[in-house]
């Protein structure tokens, strides 16, 4: 909705300028190109939007595969575009998409939302600033109306439990059932930062499968010290465990704590090290005595330093030992017996290594973990905040990996990346409640934006709130129109019913989404509101496009059977 | 009433039939074994003989089914292993947990065991077991237990219901509403509404209204009694002046909370409260016992008249009755 008609400024149109290098855009041609570019990538998305999406072809991107990629997630859509060849479009389409991609990336859901929200947010928006509002004043009102729009998500938001409401909000990310109930269970069990492995099948079914304590991936070192003739795993109990990053170059550096767990009548020892040579591991694998000393030695895990780090710290407080660093000039020479750690049990294989029950002291455990709980809750980076996901989920002592299968190795593939987004979302319902569903909880937010529109005194501030509630309502049209229902026809009967109600295109009727478990995962929705809007309010501030002139390409070379001569 | 057992080792753990007024049946859990009275305690006899042990079979815990009337199941917790009777406790059958042997700390049946079978175990260093098929296989279940030395387990008498589980740990308390699948920690809220700041909890007791009262109580080892009337998210501590030793055991009346009346064993003492919690007296001034007392069941409730089961560090079992004690000089 526009405010009311006022005298506008006198707009100067400036001729696009062409250099040899460089090809510099001014307004309008700006805002025009840029939703030319927006529309489209929007467009291709918006069928996507709703629990009855349509499906997007994509032309085949891999040579030897003509078939082409059916598609019916924004967030995989938008990354697929790469290119616009009108150079103005691609810019307000790769601004879009980068958002939609980073959103996709933090809660791994609501980039159809988001795209349909923030084409909604910019078409008003450029509306507005053509008839002479002022693009940096409605970026603060726009932010400033977004801030009351996430206060009215959070006070809907519900917090929920159970397996099978978790798997109500798993459907409304998967649209598969039993995927979806399956992925209740287990994130019934295994909580917000449990960990699970989303893994292809090889049949058509699900399984899943629940792991007690930790694990680590990193194997033994030599497969001589696996059990039995297969040497596939081997199972320590009452195990001393060794905590390091040290480099084992020479058999002489394992004789302290090799005679350290001897002196104490130890009867298995778990060695983590950093690097060991072959000559080290051939002296483990010379042992007589097995059954009076059982030795393994699996290397550090983590990737970089970092990892390192906090593996080492993990592995200590968890056994109660003490880790030996090699920054920190440690060697074994001087090791005592508080200085190792203990398990009730240890297993190893080719790739992975694991604890159970771990003597560590279990106060310290748990404040370590609140502290990792912190600086989770503290980081926005996603790759930091999936590292110590993944450090919590290990430290809390179990694990789940779900086998997802399926006709065929490409619907597999579909099907297991389906499980991701809904394992993400599961986690982010799990951590921060839930919403109503089918874009209700944002329509909500239109009484309070309308009313703040009516008590706004200021022009531009009426308008932001004017275009907020008039954008919230974009999701939910979008999804009642890819139903195939007429979206104002349905909006007027919904809006009938009152407060929490909404349309169920599913049941294709209107009902209260609480009591009919129709939920999205307030983070995800949050997310969405927050990146749509404020990306969209900084869009419209943009003016000028400036393009870089392109470095003439060299031709292909030709590939074409040679002719005969 | 004072009954002078013929075993002499600690007594771990009591249960009593829920019949107990008709059958006077009762099992004390030892270090020597499991023993057995059909007589409400006035003689007992080794339940084990049919397994014909070479050695003595040290017993720490002991439940027996809440239908045990016409199942006459009852559970035993031995070594890495739990025992599973379906006549009385006559015979015995052997369900081994894992190994390294866990050390069996508490033994708890699900209110609904006729239609679930479900029965947990508590271990120390081990976690919990679960068993959904009445004790014969069971499994560990340890997600989100980040200690598993388990020193108390109470279920929710709604259990059909809610799947609710608690545990006392070295560490604090940890809820399940997964049927023991799952744990969390309920230690997590703001300092001074926490239940025992992570104070090993060795007794815990749910109400018999928890479905609407959510009422359950804590029993620390040096950091008193605690009761959370919201399904354990905040706790308020009780009689803190007077409730400072170890809490080993925490009783409820069976009317609870119509009768709020509670029996607790502190230290060596047992101290009652009629009014929930808010103050407290001894349960009989007169009642002397040589050595430390280590458990109590009120088979019949905590009326006055009513009998309470008391084991001790010297292996006795007493049966007490306080209104006998009152009555003599």
């Amino acid at each position: 909705m526009i405010p009311p008609f006022r005298k506008p400024r006198v707009r100067v149109m400036q001729p696009t300028i062409y250099t040899n290098m460089e090809r510099v855009v001014f307004q309008p041609a700006t805002y025009r190109g840029m939703q030319r570019g927006i529309n489209q990538l929007v467009n291709a998305i918006r069928p996507t939007l709703g629990p009855r999406p349509r499906v997007v072809a994509i032309d085949h991107v891999d040579y030897h595969d003509k078939t082409p990629q059916l598609l019916d997630d924004g967030g995989t859509i938008a990354r697929l575009i790469i290119e616009l060849p009108d150079r103005d479009a691609d810019v307000g389409a790769m601004f879009l998409r980068d958002v939609l991609w980073r959103l996709q990336q933090q809660v791994g859901d609501g980039t159809a939302t988001a795209a349909v929200l923030f084409q909604a947010v910019f078409q008003r928006g450029v509306h507005y600033i053509s008839a002479g509002g002022n693009a940096r004043r409605l970026q603060v009102f726009l932010e400033k109306g977004l801030q009351t729009i996430l206060e009215q998500l959070n006070k809907m938001t519900i917090h929920l439990s159970g397996r099978s409401e978790l798997a109500h909000i798993a459907e409304t990310v998967c649209y598969d059932p039993p995927l979806a109930d399956m992925l209740g269970e287990i994130f019934d069990i295994v909580g917000e930062f449990g960990r699970v492995e989303i893994r292809p099948g090889r049949s058509r079914e699900l399984e899943r499968e629940y792991v007690e304590g930790m694990y680590w991936e990193r194997g033994v070192v030599s497969r001589g010290m696996l059990d039995g003739d297969d040497q596939l795993r081997i199972d320590l109990e009452e195990s001393a465990i060794l905590i390091s990053d040290l480099e084992i170059k020479h058999p002489q550096q394992l004789y302290p704590p090799l005679a350290l767990v001897i002196r104490h009548n130890i009867r298995s020892l778990l060695m983590v090290i950093g690097d060991i040579s072959d000559s080290a591991i051939g002296f483990l694998l010379s042992n007589k005595h097995p059954e009076k000393l059982r030795v393994v030695a699996v290397k550090t895990p983590g990737w970089d330093k970092e990892q390192k780090a906090w593996a080492l710290e993990d592995l200590a407080v968890l056994t109660g030992g003490r880790p030996f660093v090699q920054a920190a000039g440690d060697s074994f020479e001087r090791i005592r017996r508080e200085d190792l750690g203990f398990a009730r049990r240890a297993w190893a294989d080719r790739y992975n290594f694991g604890i159970i029950g771990g003597k560590g002291n279990a106060r310290q455990l748990r404040q370590h973990i609140a502290i990792i709980r912190t600086a989770f809750e503290r980081t926005d980076n996603p790759n930091t905040r999936n590292l110590l996901r993944e450090r919590i989920g290990k430290l809390l002592g179990g694990s789940a990996t779900l086998w997802v299968g399926g006709m065929t190795r490409r619907e597999i593939n579909e099907r297991v990346e389906r499980a991701k987004r809904a394992a993400a979302a599961l986690r982010g319902a799990l951590r921060e409640g839930v919403l109503p569903g089918g874009g209700v909880a944002l329509w909500s937010c239109r009484p309070t934006l309308e009313a703040m529109a009516r008590a706004a005194v200021d022009p531009d501030e009426r308008a932001a709130y004017h275009i907020l509630a008039d954008a919230v309502a974009a999701p939910i049209r979008a999804i009642i129109a890819n139903a195939g229902f007429d979206a104002s026809e349905t909006l007027a009967a919904v809006k009938q019913h009152g407060p929490g109600y909404g349309f169920d295109v599913v049941r294709e009727r209107v009902v209260n989404m609480t009591e009919a478990g129709i939920f999205d995962p307030a983070i995800v929705t949050k997310s969405v509101a927050y990146a749509a809007v404020t990306s969209a309010a900084q869009a419209l501030t943009i003016d000028v496009m400036v393009h870089h002139a392109q470095p003439e390409q060299a031709p292909l070379p030709d590939l074409s059977p040679p002719k005969k001569l | 009433m004072r009954d002078e057992t013929p075993i002499t080792e600690i007594v771990h753990a009591l249960a009593a039939s829920p019949d107990f007024a008709r059958d006077g049946i009762c099992f004390a859990a030892r270090s020597s074994g499991l023993y057995r009275s059909s007589d409400a305690s006035q003689t007992w006899q080794l339940a084990y003989d049919s397994l014909r042990p070479e050695k003595p079979l040290p017993t720490s815990a002991v439940v027996l089914s809440p239908y045990f009337a016409a199942d006459r199941t009852v559970f035993a917790g031995v070594p890495g292993a739990v025992l599973r009777s379906e006549d009385g406790g006559h015979t015995w059958h052997t369900a081994a947990l894992s190994s390294p042997p866990p050390f069996v700390s508490v033994l708890v049946v699900s209110p609904n065991y006729l239609e679930d079978g479900c029965v947990f175990a508590g271990t120390i260093e081990d976690g919990v077991f679960r068993s959904a098929d009445r004790g014969q296989h069971w499994a560990a279940w340890n997600f989100g237990l980040l200690d598993l030395n388990i020193l108390a387990l109470a279920v929710s008498p709604d259990y059909a219901r809610d799947e609710t589980l608690f545990v006392g740990t070295d560490s604090g308390i940890f809820r399940s509403t997964t049927g023991g699948r799952a744990w969390r920690e309920v230690d997590r809220g703001p300092a001074g509404l926490r239940s025992t700041d992570f104070a090993p909890v060795l007794s815990l007791a749910i109400s018999p209204c928890y479905a609407t009262d959510g009422t359950l109580f804590a029993g620390s080892e040096s950091m008193g009694l605690y009761r959370s009337r919201d399904r354990g998210h905040t706790w308020t501590r009780l009689g803190e002046n007077l409730l400072s030793g170890p809490i080993n055991s925490i009783l409820l009346d069976p009317q609870y909370p119509k009768h709020p009346r509670l029996l607790v064993l502190v230290g060596d003492n047992l101290l009652l409260s009629d009014d929930d919690g808010e103050t407290w007296e001894e349960w009989h001034s007169g009642l002397q016992i040589d050595s430390a007392m280590t458990c109590v069941a009120a088979p019949l409730g905590l009326d006055d008249s009513a009998p309470l089961l008391i084991g001790t560090a010297s292996g006795e079992v007493l049966i007490v009755n306080q209104k006998l004690l009152k009555e003599q000089p």
